[in-house]
């Protein structure tokens, strides 16, 4: 097997001393119409750490995920990714970050490698590297066979590896997944696994939320566990959950704080 | 308080206005009492325009600096706005049935410019009825806002134009009292109502904000309570399987 | 490479994916396009049959037409990115948001450029209107058309795509907007076939470029804040 080439975003803030913490959360909150998804999530991931986000549904695990992706933004809490305000400069968070969500997020109409393509040329590549990135992330997806295929015509499975390929295609220095198993057979499993192991050796920080609970924590550093919007349990190395810390409100209402 | 006597000074300002404006100055030559009606009517047209311009200013303001606020004086210009256009209108139409002979006519640019403004702005109320997060209807409603301001000064040119690019004004035009040659007391009349209107319309808008600010002081206290919520049988959740044997 | 350079190489890749993307579900493209023709045919048997009245009519006819098919147009080029949550990838993109924004006005002025073009003739031969001498005025009546209603529409089209009544709240808020434009469209396209006997072509000409300078500033600066969810 060829080997696989992963593409790594470079430090901020220079060479020396260590690394700020991948992710630093304070009291994350956010509201859909009237429930609330997370009610204030406090977490220190330090860098280079593969992370297994455990819960059942609707405990928060995808709305973090958005969150940390700078999808949404929160209803209160502040964000901070390799050191950046994600809330006052999501576009540099951008350029660092790949998110792999629960739609692969692809044209119907277009095929595999124009997908991949169009994704390599919006991720930063031009000229002839965008086709020779786009073709070997499609290969070690091992979707080489129906690259010239539209994507309307894929099963799940298969969208879901190109989805991955896509992955492949940037320069993170943060990896988030929600649900990187979901619709993959035993193989498509496995290439998840694998590429879980690339990141990390290659010191990206992995924020893997997985119903394959096993499958994660296996290959994890550390797991947290969320429950109805909030961490219910952290345990491993190179993550710190932070005490639940009042709620602050956009200006001060005269009906008082929440705590 | 001081919101209090604004609105005592704004309704003894109107009726001081009304009074002049209906007993005292004389009537027009050519166009009788109907004339009258201009009074109020370029008034609340003018004080539309201007309530649209704070609902455009306060948009961008509050994309720069996301404080709700910003949006709530962008509602409150949105709906005083409306309000103040279809009073306009209304005084169009009244004026222009006996001047005109006809309800509506087509050739007055001032008409259908003002029609179009309560299409933009009665729109921009409506959709801002489908978004229920504050954040994403403020910025939602910035951009309507703004591009409904900018197109104005578009369509304005376009139904002057529309008339016939080489005409004169035509007679029976309601800016007769704007013409520089129009009789003082005319000119008088008019721009104490359009003091008054401005004391009526600062009132409004000031309340409307206020109005605004504790809607969504209520809806906020909500949104807090529904986290601590969240928090409180989270807790109860864990106390409850700790002391569990 | 330099900023510019590289938001044109985002804007060309958008613009030209969703070329691909529409002519390939080629179903689309073609249904809008009958649709605005059967909105001209059925134009006929509401004004009709006097067809001295339809001539006049039929400047008007066609940009209403070109309207209501762009509404369907700018709408679809942003259903396409809600389908399978690509918008969602299409917002997390490290590019400059108004490079996005030109990729894809640019996709919609082509798209009712087309529509335009093909309407044209079917216009000439319902409603028995020459166009023939005028094609270069027109041409350029159709272009500038074309580009503003794209302006706004893709502004427009970006901030209902995920919203409740989306159907509805596009057009109530694109038409008031679009009123000057189909205006002067119109005036320009009369203008057009008279020969410009008033000498009004160059003024309406001068209206439809601004609007379409005002509307592509307005909606370049304003369309990052509506990718954001």
């Amino acid at each position: 097997m060829p080997q696989t080439t992963i593409y790594v975003a470079p430090r901020l803030g220079g060479a020396h001393g260590s690394p700020p913490p991948a992710v630093d959360t304070d009291g994350l909150a956010r509201l859909f119409g009237r429930s609330a998804a997370l009610a204030g999530v406090s977490l220190r991931i330090e860098a280079g750490r593969t992370v297994a986000l455990l819960g059942p549904n609707g405990a928060g695990k995808t709305t973090l995920l958005r969150i940390l992706a700078t999808a949404i933004r929160p209803s209160f809490g502040g964000l901070f990714i390799d050191g950046v305000d994600a809330l006052r400069h999501p576009e540099i968070i951008r350029t660092r970050v790949a998110y792999l969500s629960h739609a692969s997020g692809m044209y119907d109409d277009l095929t595999a490698s124009e997908n991949l393509r169009f994704a390599a040329t919006m991720l930063g590549w031009s000229g002839a590297e965008v086709g020779t990135v786009a073709d070997r992330a499609i290969a070690e997806v091992g979707l080489a066979p129906v690259a010239d295929d539209r994507v309307g015509t894929f099963s799940a499975g298969m969208r879901k590896r190109l989805a991955l390929a896509r992955l492949l295609v940037a320069r993170p220095s943060l990896v988030l997944l929600d649900e990187p198993h979901a619709a993959l057979d035993e193989d498509g499993m496995a290439l998840v696994d694998r590429l879980l192991g690339l990141w990390h050796e290659f010191g990206i920080t992995v924020v893997v939320a997985s119903h394959q609970a096993d499958r994660v924590v296996r290959a994890a550093d550390a797991t947290v566990r969320l429950h109805g919007g909030l961490v219910a349990e952290v345990s491993g190395s190179g993550v710190r959950a932070g005490a639940l810390a009042p709620v602050i409100p956009s200006y001060a209402t005269p009906l008082g704080t929440i705590r | 308080m001081k919101t209090r006597i604004l609105g005592f000074t704004a309704l003894v300002a109107v009726a001081a206005a009304t009074v002049n404006g209906l007993f005292i100055v004389p009537a027009d030559l050519n166009q009788g009492d109907a004339q009258r009606i201009m009074y109020v009517h370029v008034a609340s047209a003018w004080l539309a325009y201007l309530s649209f311009g704070v609902t455009a200013m306060a948009g961008i303001g509050y994309l720069v600096r996301r404080d709700l606020r910003l949006d709530a004086v962008a509602l409150a210009g949105a709906e005083v706005g409306v309000m103040l256009t279809a009073f306009a209108i209304w005084g169009g139409m009244m004026w222009g049935r006996p001047v005109w002979g006809v309800f509506w006519q087509w050739e007055d640019p001032r008409l259908t410019t003002t029609a179009l403004l309560l299409a933009l702005y009665a729109g921009y109320l409506l959709f801002r009825r489908l978004t229920d997060d504050p954040h994403r209807r403020a910025a939602r409603a910035a951009v309507v806002g703004l591009i409904a301001a900018i197109d104005i000064p578009i369509v304005h040119f376009s139904v002057i134009w529309w008339r016939g690019l080489h005409q004169g004004p035509t007679i029976g035009d309601p800016s007769k009292i704007l013409n520089p040659s129009a009789p003082p007391l005319f000119v008088l009349a008019l721009m104490s109502m359009l003091a008054a209107f401005t004391l009526v319309w600062g009132y409004l808008m000031v309340r409307r904000y206020q109005l605004a600010r504790t809607e969504w002081e209520i809806e906020e206290h909500g949104r807090l309570g529904r986290i601590s919520a969240a928090r409180r049988s989270f807790t109860t959740e864990s106390m409850a399987e700790e002391s569990a044997p | 490479m330099s900023a510019l350079r590289r938001n044109a190489t985002i804007a060309l890749a958008i613009a030209r994916k969703d070329a691909l993307a529409e002519l390939r579900g080629r179903q689309a493209v073609g249904s809008t396009i009958f649709f605005a023709a059967l909105v001209l045919l059925l134009f006929g048997f509401a004004l009709g049959p006097d067809s001295r009245r339809l001539a006049e009519a039929a400047p008007g006819l066609l940009w209403l037409a070109i309207v209501f098919g762009g509404l369907l147009t700018v709408a679809r080029l942003h259903q396409m990115e809600a389908d399978d949550g690509a918008l969602e990838q299409l917002a997390l993109y490290p590019v400059d948001r108004r490079a996005v924004y030109a990729g894809k006005a640019l996709a919609g002025a082509g798209a009712m450029l087309l529509l335009g073009g093909l309407l044209l003739p079917v216009v000439a031969i319902l409603y028995g209107v020459p166009l023939g001498a005028a094609w270069l005025p027109l041409a350029v009546t159709v272009i500038l058309g074309s580009v503003g209603f794209a302006a706004v529409g893709t502004a427009y089209a970006g901030l209902t795509v995920r919203m409740r009544a989306r159907e509805v709240m596009l057009p109530l808020l694109m038409l008031p907007i679009v009123a000057p434009l189909l205006l002067a469209a119109v005036k320009a396209t009369v203008a057009a076939v008279a020969g410009d006997p008033f000498g009004e072509l160059g003024a309406w000409l001068q209206l439809l470029a601004g609007f379409d300078i005002v509307m592509l500033i307005a909606g370049g600066a304003t369309y990052g804040f509506l990718l954001e969810d």
